[in-house]
């Protein structure tokens, strides 16, 4: 195991979950947290790809474990856990993948796309960002409706 | 008829239905799920001595109809613009459920609703633009940006947070604002990225539009989906698509002008 690229995507998802914590309005106790839900959820995600999974199966673990660490922690955050679960996924919502994907397709409507592969990898990206983002959603949404964490 | 209780107690739930409704309206736009918002308007209604009949949610309005013994109202409230503050939210949910524990008139939760929405705290506009350059920097090594490039996607973030937050407060569209911050922060990335040597030029340019990812509309509205409310949840996908439609044609347009393919 590269235990280096294990920190390192730990430590810049947590930095990244953080910051988009600020945009969101988070407090300054709350940060700390969403940084520590970016760290976990980015160090699984890792390891599940290290493993080989995809990064579609990779991404609904990393967000089902961010979801449940955050269950002991409900006396702690109260219904701000959902939250910083939320917050410490965004950095593994596919932004990017979709952005490829749409250009692709931008491409395919050129009048004489090149080939195939063109038309193939926007379809690959596009469903790739759907079955991510889907797997964050479920991930993040099982433990929470099992486990009926509070809302108020 | 001044004295006339029928029209009496039409006023007083008119005001409860009003109120709950601004405080669903309000939840909503902090980017709180459909579920939230109608427990919020719920907790609000029964503290104030109300049950709620019924309420629907939809992307640009609330509805809600409450009744009191033989009297029923309904109303209607528009939505303001979707976008996400967690501690106006937890704030409100806070305030809700301190109305639902009885004792408190129509008048102070409004004064309660309105000292909530004005105290809570906001980051200061240039700490929010400094932790966006570095969530979108950070982003971008997440996805395999080089570290010449690190630099040049945190300014393009900043820049980026820092025009956004003018062209909103100036009413502009928040799709055209999405395409604009996007063709400039790609632009800057992608230019200062070529000027620092990096390989990842492309990269460098997507990981810059990354504030812009609507994501907690996007889990949001599977949320919404998985509970009941497809017409919300779809209503936010769509909204998500349009955001990345229009950041997209930005990055198009930037990759143009810098000759990136």
């Amino acid at each position: 195991m590269d235990w280096l690229h294990l920190l390192h995507q730990a430590a810049f998802g947590a930095i990244a979950a953080a910051g988009f914590g600020v945009l969101f309005n988070f407090g300054l106790r709350s940060l700390t947290w969403c940084a520590g839900a970016g760290a976990l959820a980015l160090g699984v995600r890792t390891l599940g790809q290290d493993a080989a999974w995809s990064l579609e199966a990779a991404s609904f673990v990393a967000a089902l474990a961010t979801s449940c660490a955050m269950r002991p922690l409900i006396g702690f955050l109260g219904s701000r856990a959902h939250g910083v679960a939320l917050a410490g996924c965004i950095p593994m919502v596919p932004g990017a993948f979709l952005g490829q994907a749409i250009l692709g397709m931008l491409a395919v409507t050129t009048p004489h796309p090149e080939n195939a592969t063109v038309i193939l990898t926007a379809l690959e990206y596009l469903l790739r960002v759907f079955f991510t983002l889907a797997a964050i959603g479920a991930g993040l949404a099982i433990p929470a409706q099992l486990l009926r964490n509070p809302d108020f | 008829m001044p004295d006339d209780p029928v029209r009496l107690k039409h006023r007083q739930l008119e005001r409860i239905a009003m109120a709950a409704l601004r405080m669903a309206r309000l939840l909503t736009e902090c980017g709180a799920p459909v579920r939230v918002a109608h427990q919020g308007a719920s907790l609000v209604t029964r503290g104030l001595g109300v049950e709620p009949v019924g309420l629907r949610t939809g992307y640009a309005s609330q509805e809600i109809t409450v009744s009191s013994g033989h009297n029923t109202i309904t109303r209607m409230m528009s939505v303001g613009p979707h976008g996400v503050n967690h501690r106006l939210d937890h704030a409100l949910r806070a305030l809700a459920v301190r109305v639902s524990q009885g004792g408190m008139t129509v008048d102070f939760v409004e004064v309660e609703i309105d000292r909530v929405v004005h105290g809570t705290p906001r980051h200061p506009a240039w700490v929010v633009a400094l932790a966006v350059g570095l969530a979108c920097a950070a982003f971008g090594r997440l996805l395999g940006i080089d570290w010449a490039a690190f630099g040049p996607v945190f300014l393009a973030g900043v820049a980026g947070q820092g025009a956004r937050r003018r062209m909103l407060r100036r009413g502009v569209n928040a799709y055209v604002t999405a395409a604009v911050i996007a063709f400039v922060a790609a632009a800057i990335a992608g230019f200062g990225a070529k000027l620092a040597g990096s390989n990842t030029l492309n990269l460098a340019m997507m990981a810059a539009i990354l504030l812009l990812v609507p994501g907690v509309p996007a889990t949001n509205a599977q949320t919404d989906i998985m509970e009941g409310y497809p017409v919300m949840g779809s209503a936010r996908a769509v909204s998500v698509i349009m955001v990345m439609v229009f950041a997209t044609t930005g990055v198009w347009l930037a990759e143009a002008l810098l000759g990136v393919h």
